[in-house]
């Protein structure tokens, strides 16, 4: 067993514990803290698979800015809020036979799968051919993406904003 | 890749996309630079008319050659452009009936309702004039956000809020599967070029994982079977079309849905029309399992619409059940799969927008989604009534109208490809259909309700003139659809 192995497996072992934990962790906040060490363990996965790029945004995006705005969320709301299951035996069941086989028959898949020869420079100027990629091949999807952003911004400033009418008209009542 | 090879593309190709582009962001600066207490109905006829300008571009291109740009992110093809034709059509009449919604006090100033509209048809566009995955899902997730913020836009009506959530929560999981499915199609092929993978699956090393394909084509169908509200994902589909403005839940249940089937289409059909699974073309072996999609969507749609009373609901559980129909052919997959579902949705479209535009002026003036809110409609507006039941005939699939040719149809390419279950399936479940339909008649023309008059607004009376005439001029005479969808060779999806 070489170091990489370990590597993965201490990466991967972390990465779906603290998913588990965050599903049945009770308090809100320890939730979070569940999953921002998931993003953290994917982030080194991806460093494994010589991608830092997409593992360096990975912790920007996801440990980074995903995880802020859900504490801020949360510290803005009711903070000491905990879950309540209601999901029946039966139910739970069914549903964990479900993905058994669903795991089973993709990982047994996934252990035969063959490809061939791979390619083996991947880690060369990865970050550049990102770059040159985005912003040539898929410049259509990119822009198309910007606009993506903004309607999730309007509709956030929708949803979120309190119309100032509305709170004159309630203390008028 | 140099400036000029960029410059060298034919973007001119994209104006119908530009318009809309443009005219959303024109929308939402105007909306911005608006005093508040001002009424925001006027940018609705900018945005309609953008609409025609970009329905007048698309009509000026038909009969270019296929067209591709920066490798297929944005393809050109008849396919692309008969599907953009109906989302654009569908848009203007829903932008008509926007106008009328009174809905809530603050709805007047609600401008951004227009352009969210705008940029939910762009993404729809963009779905059915892409051939690179990536493309394809940022169209599939512009068109799938868009629509979550239209639900929840009546944030004082628990309703909408509890339409939004649903809607953001299952949608995200059907979003999650989907880019499932299309990782290990990319995983597998390499590409996220339709074309490529469509050659590269036939390499013999793909070929070896052949169960992984299947996989993915079963992900990719789960996630775009919940996009057009098939059973058994098709349980959002009740609340959120009836928490949602009538407007939205016309464009959830028009546009969402056509943009849906262009998608699964296009995808499946380039892709894994020849790639092989264990036995045969895995298209073929997976056959079976759309088929009872097919049927259980039928089935279920038509029977649980029987005990609606809330008319949203009965017609979520219709848009459900019609969503059955339209997978037929994609089961059957004659030659004609194509022109049957440009043709089903075609009648769709102009059937349900126009019974959108009655439910919409009844709920508005009883105040009441119940059904009974209909009841006396022929003594209270007797042209109104009259358009319903053109509606609600064509819907039920009786003869002169739209919905029997496009029913019709899909029955015989079903019958000659040898479906015959799934064919019967159809009879049974359309004469299911007519208990619920023909309830609504029956409170229309034999109940008594209220006496005073009610006369539809402008705008609801363009949509259903335009509606109603459609449905039966194509009911009479639909060599006219016909003969104009002869104009678009669908062979060009298929030549790279």
């Amino acid at each position: 067993m070489n170091g990489e192995l370990i590597l993965f497996f201490v990466l991967a072992l972390v990465a779906i514990g603290s998913g588990i934990l965050m599903l049945n962790l009770t308090k809100v906040v320890h939730m979070v803290i569940a999953l921002v060490f998931t993003f953290l363990s994917i982030a080194g996965l991806y460093v494994m698979l010589s991608a830092e790029f997409v593992a360096f945004v990975q912790v920007l995006i996801y440990s980074g800015a995903i995880t802020i705005i859900m504490l801020f969320g949360i510290m803005l709301t009711r903070h000491d809020d905990k879950t309540e299951t209601k999901i029946g035996v039966p139910r739970m069941i069914l549903v964990l036979t479900g993905i058994v086989a669903f795991f089973v028959v993709m990982f047994f898949q996934i252990n035969d799968l063959s490809f061939g020869e791979q390619a083996a420079d991947l880690h060369v100027d990865n970050t550049e051919k990102i770059g040159i990629a985005l912003y040539s091949k898929y410049v259509i999807p990119f822009e198309l993406t910007s606009v993506l952003l903004l309607v999730a911004l309007v509709g956030a400033i929708i949803l979120a904003k309190r119309d100032d009418e509305d709170k004159g008209a309630e203390d008028n009542e | 890749m140099t400036l000029e090879k960029l410059l060298s593309y034919d973007w001119g190709i994209m104006a119908p996309e530009f318009t809309i582009l443009i005219v959303a962001t024109l929308l939402s600066l105007m909306d911005l630079f608006m005093p508040n207490k001002t009424s925001r109905k006027p940018l609705a006829l900018l945005g309609i008319a953008g609409v025609i300008i970009a329905i007048v571009f698309s009509v000026l291109q038909i009969g270019t050659e296929p067209t591709s740009i920066l490798f297929d992110t944005y393809r050109f093809d008849a396919f692309a452009l008969a599907f953009k034709l109906l989302f654009l059509v569908a848009t203007g009449l829903i932008l008509l009936l926007a106008i009328d919604y009174e809905g809530e006090r603050e709805w007047e100033f609600r401008g951004e309702f227009f352009y969210l509209l705008l940029t939910a048809l762009l993404g729809a566009m963009m779905m059915a004039s892409s051939a690179d995955l990536i493309t394809l899902f940022v169209g599939l997730e512009l068109l799938s956000i868009s629509s979550y913020i239209l639900a929840g836009i009546r944030k004082n009506n628990l309703h909408s809020n509890e339409a939004a959530f649903k809607y953001v929560v299952n949608g995200g999981i059907a979003t999650a599967i989907t880019l499932f499915g299309m990782s290990y199609i990319y995983g597998l092929t390499g590409s996220t070029n339709l074309y490529e993978i469509s050659e590269a699956l036939t390499n013999p090393a793909v070929e070896q994982n052949a169960f992984l394909l299947v996989m993915a084509f079963v992900m990719l169908l789960v996630g775009l079977a919940f996009k057009i509200a098939a059973a058994p994902f098709h349980m959002w589909a009740p609340d959120v079309y009836q928490g949602s403005a009538t407007p939205v839940t016309a464009f959830l249940s028009v546009v969402s849905k056509s943009a849906g089937f262009a998608l699964i289409l296009k995808m499946f059909l380039i892709t894994f029309l020849s790639v092989q699974g264990w036995h045969n073309a895995i298209i073929l072996e997976l056959q079976p399992y759309i088929a009872v999609i097919a049927g259980v969507t039928m089935v279920v749609g038509n029977v649980v619409a029987l005990r609606q009373r809330n008319i949203k609901r009965m017609f979520a559980y219709s848009s459900i059940a019609h969503a059955g129909y339209v997978l037929v052919p994609f089961v059957s997959l004659s030659l004609l799969v194509f022109k049957m579902t440009w043709f089903y949705l075609l009648a769709y479209l102009l059937m349900n927008i126009g019974a959108f535009a009655v439910i919409q002026f009844v709920t508005e003036k009883e105040r009441s989604e119940d059904f009974t809110a209909f009841s006396g409609l022929y003594k209270r507006a007797p042209w109104v009534a009259v358009m319903m039941a053109v509606f609600i005939l064509s819907l039920a699939g009786l003869p002169f109208t739209a919905g029997f040719i496009g029913k019709f149809g899909i029955f015989m390419s079903s019958l000659g490809t040898g479906h015959y279950v799934l064919a019967s399936v159809m009879i049974a479940t359309t004469v299911i259909s007519y208990v619920y339909y023909f309830n609504i008649l029956v409170q229309i023309f034999f109940r008594k309700g209220e006496v005073d008059r009610l006369l539809p607004s402008i705008g609801l009376l363009i949509v259903m003139i335009i509606c109603g005439a459609g449905t039966i001029f194509f009911g009479i005479y639909p060599g006219a659809a016909y003969d104009f969808f002869q104009e678009f060779d669908m062979n060009e999806l298929f030549i790279k």
